[in-house]
């Protein structure tokens, strides 16, 4: 710091300067002030060449002189004395420079923090800004991570004084030196020397904690090839620096660790989105004019012309006495599990299981789920080949549709909400269903069904005629597809279907001899057309015992 | 000739804290001096010509830009390199600070460093 000179006291707008002028005058004194260069700095009219100098003094050491009689030396003493006190506010006007640099360091500190969320990063600007503040020759943060409980170094500066294997391995030591939660300049490091933990060259070392409350973060350890490198200046500042840096790594932290937590939130919600929407079909929630689950209340409602779908195992009663109930349980879940994708293949989706059998919706149009039933009905082959080659049973599976209107719906009450339909289809469809047991034929539509399906010649049909279904007096018409059989039952149908056509209108003309006969004809070539015994041994009937009265060829249907 | 640095600011903590960041500067020969106010900060410029003047813009009696326009525009004191200093927040007085003729601007609180490399690259000293 330099100091004040002379010279610097009585310049040529100073205010001593004029003090001194008019002093001068008005005592009639002839004074002269030199500073220690012997360059004139104030002189009176008269030079007082002659008289005695006396000396202008600042903690010992000569500023210059003052030459005159006697008044010149209080003038001497009073020019030491401005000096000194110049000199004072000097070394406080230091002082306050320190402590401004200081503040604008912390100042510019806390902003770089502010600009980041990364605790390595936060770091390695508090080490950047210790390096800078501090000089030192190397530097590293050690920081104490809860989870792994480990000790990690995030940043590290300068030249390699500090061995890390060593600083990593010695938490022992590190607990009593950085993470102890105090804050030093160590003058004896050489215990640290012998341990191998830092360079021999290093002569001093300075260290404060990071802490958060009680809790310890870490340490900002630096050090310096020279001897009393630092001051207690510098460790204030460092444990300033540290201390704001802790704050800064505990938010990023709880910052993260909300991000964590957030994020499994949301993993959880997901799952259990994912969970619900395989017991509600999202198709369901669709056709409610809703886009999720949670949006459903109470008495939602929405209608619309679809295609039913049932299916069922015939016989398995029969199959599943044989079985335990937990062989029971995963017979029907593979079969299910067979089924499920084909339904979904065709834009339809599961209503719902009920045991062995399966209720689909196909909402977009019926021929939709014509195609699904024919594939289902190659899937049960294709897993009967399998079972006969395991010895076991063969499987049949009964498939009934039929399209109508259909109210989809929230129904239950309060506390219990579920998925409901409400309709005569879905009835009707079951029953169309049930049929297949009477016909002995596996894939049923009603005509409801086939009339909306354009491309007709794409498949196989047979006209089954009209039933009547219990409590109902619409008379429904029942066609039978023949696609999905294996190949070879398929050929000799399109041979006979001609032959089945005439038969039947030979039936419902109450042409019962002519009709039995043709049905015969057709069980010569194809013995498994147990469609066609069916309608023979009804005629077989009425020609022996008649018809019953008002007889228009529908069968009158009871059970189901 | 010797080269000069005025500083004008109201608070005798903020003139004392610039004179004692240039303090070095002192060595190469130059001469500080310090102003109260504008007033006075306008008489010292005219009387003594200094080569940089660090401007304190909220000052009583006549502020820094007024102290600022006269220099550069009524009395064509070109060469007077002058810094404006305001306190942070103050940003809009920056295109004020252009349309009196000020040179540089800079706020308060100051980075020490960059007013004593300032000075020094105003004054030619490396």
């Amino acid at each position: 710091m330099a100091q004040p000179t002379l010279k610097s006291i009585l310049g040529k707008r100073s205010e001593t300067t004029a003090w001194l002028k008019s002093w001068a005058t008005l005592t009639g004194t002839d004074i002269t002030v030199e500073d220690n260069q012997h360059n004139l700095l104030f002189c009176t009219e008269n030079n007082p060449e002659n008289e005695p100098a006396y000396p202008v003094q600042l903690e010992d050491e000569m500023m210059g002189w003052v030459k005159g009689k006697g008044e010149a030396a209080i003038m001497a003493n009073l020019l030491s004395l401005m000096l000194q006190k110049e000199a004072d506010k000097k070394k406080l006007g230091s002082e306050v420079l320190n402590l401004y640099q200081e503040l604008n360091v912390i100042y510019n500190f806390s902003e770089k923090l502010s600009q980041t969320i990364d605790p390595d990063i936060i770091a390695q600007l508090t080490l950047e800004q210790a390096m800078h503040s501090i000089p030192s020759t190397s530097g590293v943060v050690i920081s104490w991570d809860e989870e792994s409980r480990r000790l990690e170094i995030p940043a590290r500066a300068g030249a390699a004084l500090f061995d890390e294997s060593l600083l990593l391995g010695n938490s022992h030591l590190l607990l009593k030196i950085g993470l102890s939660g105090q804050s030093e300049i160590m003058h004896d490091i050489s215990f640290l020397k012998q341990k191998g933990i830092v360079e021999s060259d290093a002569q001093s070392l300075i260290y404060a904690a990071m802490k958060v409350k009680h809790r310890i973060l870490g340490a900002i350890i630096m050090t310096d090839k020279n001897a009393d490198q630092y001051t207690a200046a510098h460790l204030k500042l460092l444990v300033t620096l540290a201390l704001q840096s802790s704050a800064a790594i505990e938010s990023a932290l709880l910052f993260e660790k909300n991000i964590r937590e957030v994020r499994e939130r949301e993993e959880a919600i997901l799952r259990i989105h994912e969970v619900t929407k395989k017991f509600v079909p999202n198709e369901f929630i669709r056709l409610l004019g809703k886009t999720s689950l949670t949006d459903v209340k109470l008495g939602d409602q929405a209608e619309k012309i679809v295609t039913v779908l049932f299916t069922d195992i015939r016989d398995f009663t029969t199959l599943s006495e044989n079985m335990t109930p937990d062989e029971n349980f995963r017979f029907v879940s593979s079969f299910n599990e067979r089924l499920g994708p084909i339904i979904r293949l065709h834009q339809g989706f599961i209503n719902q299981y009920l045991g062995d059998s399966i209720m689909a919706i196909f909402p977009r149009q019926p021929v939709d789920a014509l195609n699904a039933a024919i594939a289902m009905q190659i899937a049960v082959y294709e897993l009967n080949v399998e079972r006969i080659s395991q010895g076991l049973p063969i499987i049949k599976a009964g498939i009934g549709m039929h399209t109508g209107p259909l109210i989809m719906g929230i129904t239950g009450d309060e506390h219990r909400l579920d998925a409901a339909t409400i309709s005569d289809t879905v009835n009707t469809a079951a029953r169309i269903e049930s049929l297949t047991k009477y016909y002995r034929s596996p894939l049923l539509l009603s005509g409801e069904t086939l009339f909306q399906i354009a491309d007709q010649d794409k498949f196989l049909l047979r006209q089954l005629g009209k039933v009547q279904l219990k409590g109902k007096y619409k008379l429904l018409s029942i066609v039978e597809c023949l696609n999905g059989n294996p190949e070879k039952n398929l050929q000799k149908k399109i041979v006979t279907s001609a032959y089945f056509t005439d038969a039947m209108e030979a039936y419902f003309e109450q042409d019962f001899k002519n009709a039995i006969e043709i049905f015969q004809s057709i069980m010569a070539i194809d013995s498994e057309d147990y469609t066609a015994l069916y309608f023979m041994e009804n005629a077989l009937r009425y020609q022996q015992s008649g018809v019953p009265e008002n007889w228009n060829g529908a069968e009158e249907m009871v059970s189901k | 000739m010797q080269q000069k640095i005025l500083i004008v600011d109201d608070e005798a903590h903020i003139r004392m804290l610039i004179e004692q960041t240039l303090e070095e500067l002192e060595d190469e020969g130059v001469e500080f001096l310090t102003a109260e106010n504008g007033e006075i900060a306008l008489e010292i410029i005219k009387e003594e010509k200094p080569n940089l003047v660090f401007l304190d813009v909220m000052m009583p009696k006549m502020n820094g830009m007024e102290v600022c326009r006269r220099v550069k525009k009524e009395l064509g004191m070109e060469a007077v390199y002058i810094v404006l200093l305001t306190a942070k927040g103050q940003e809009l007085d920056r295109l004020k600070g252009q349309e009196v003729g000020a040179d540089v601007y800079m706020t308060k609180p100051f980075d020490p460093e960059v007013i004593l490399n300032k000075a020094k690259e105003v004054l030619g000293i490396a």
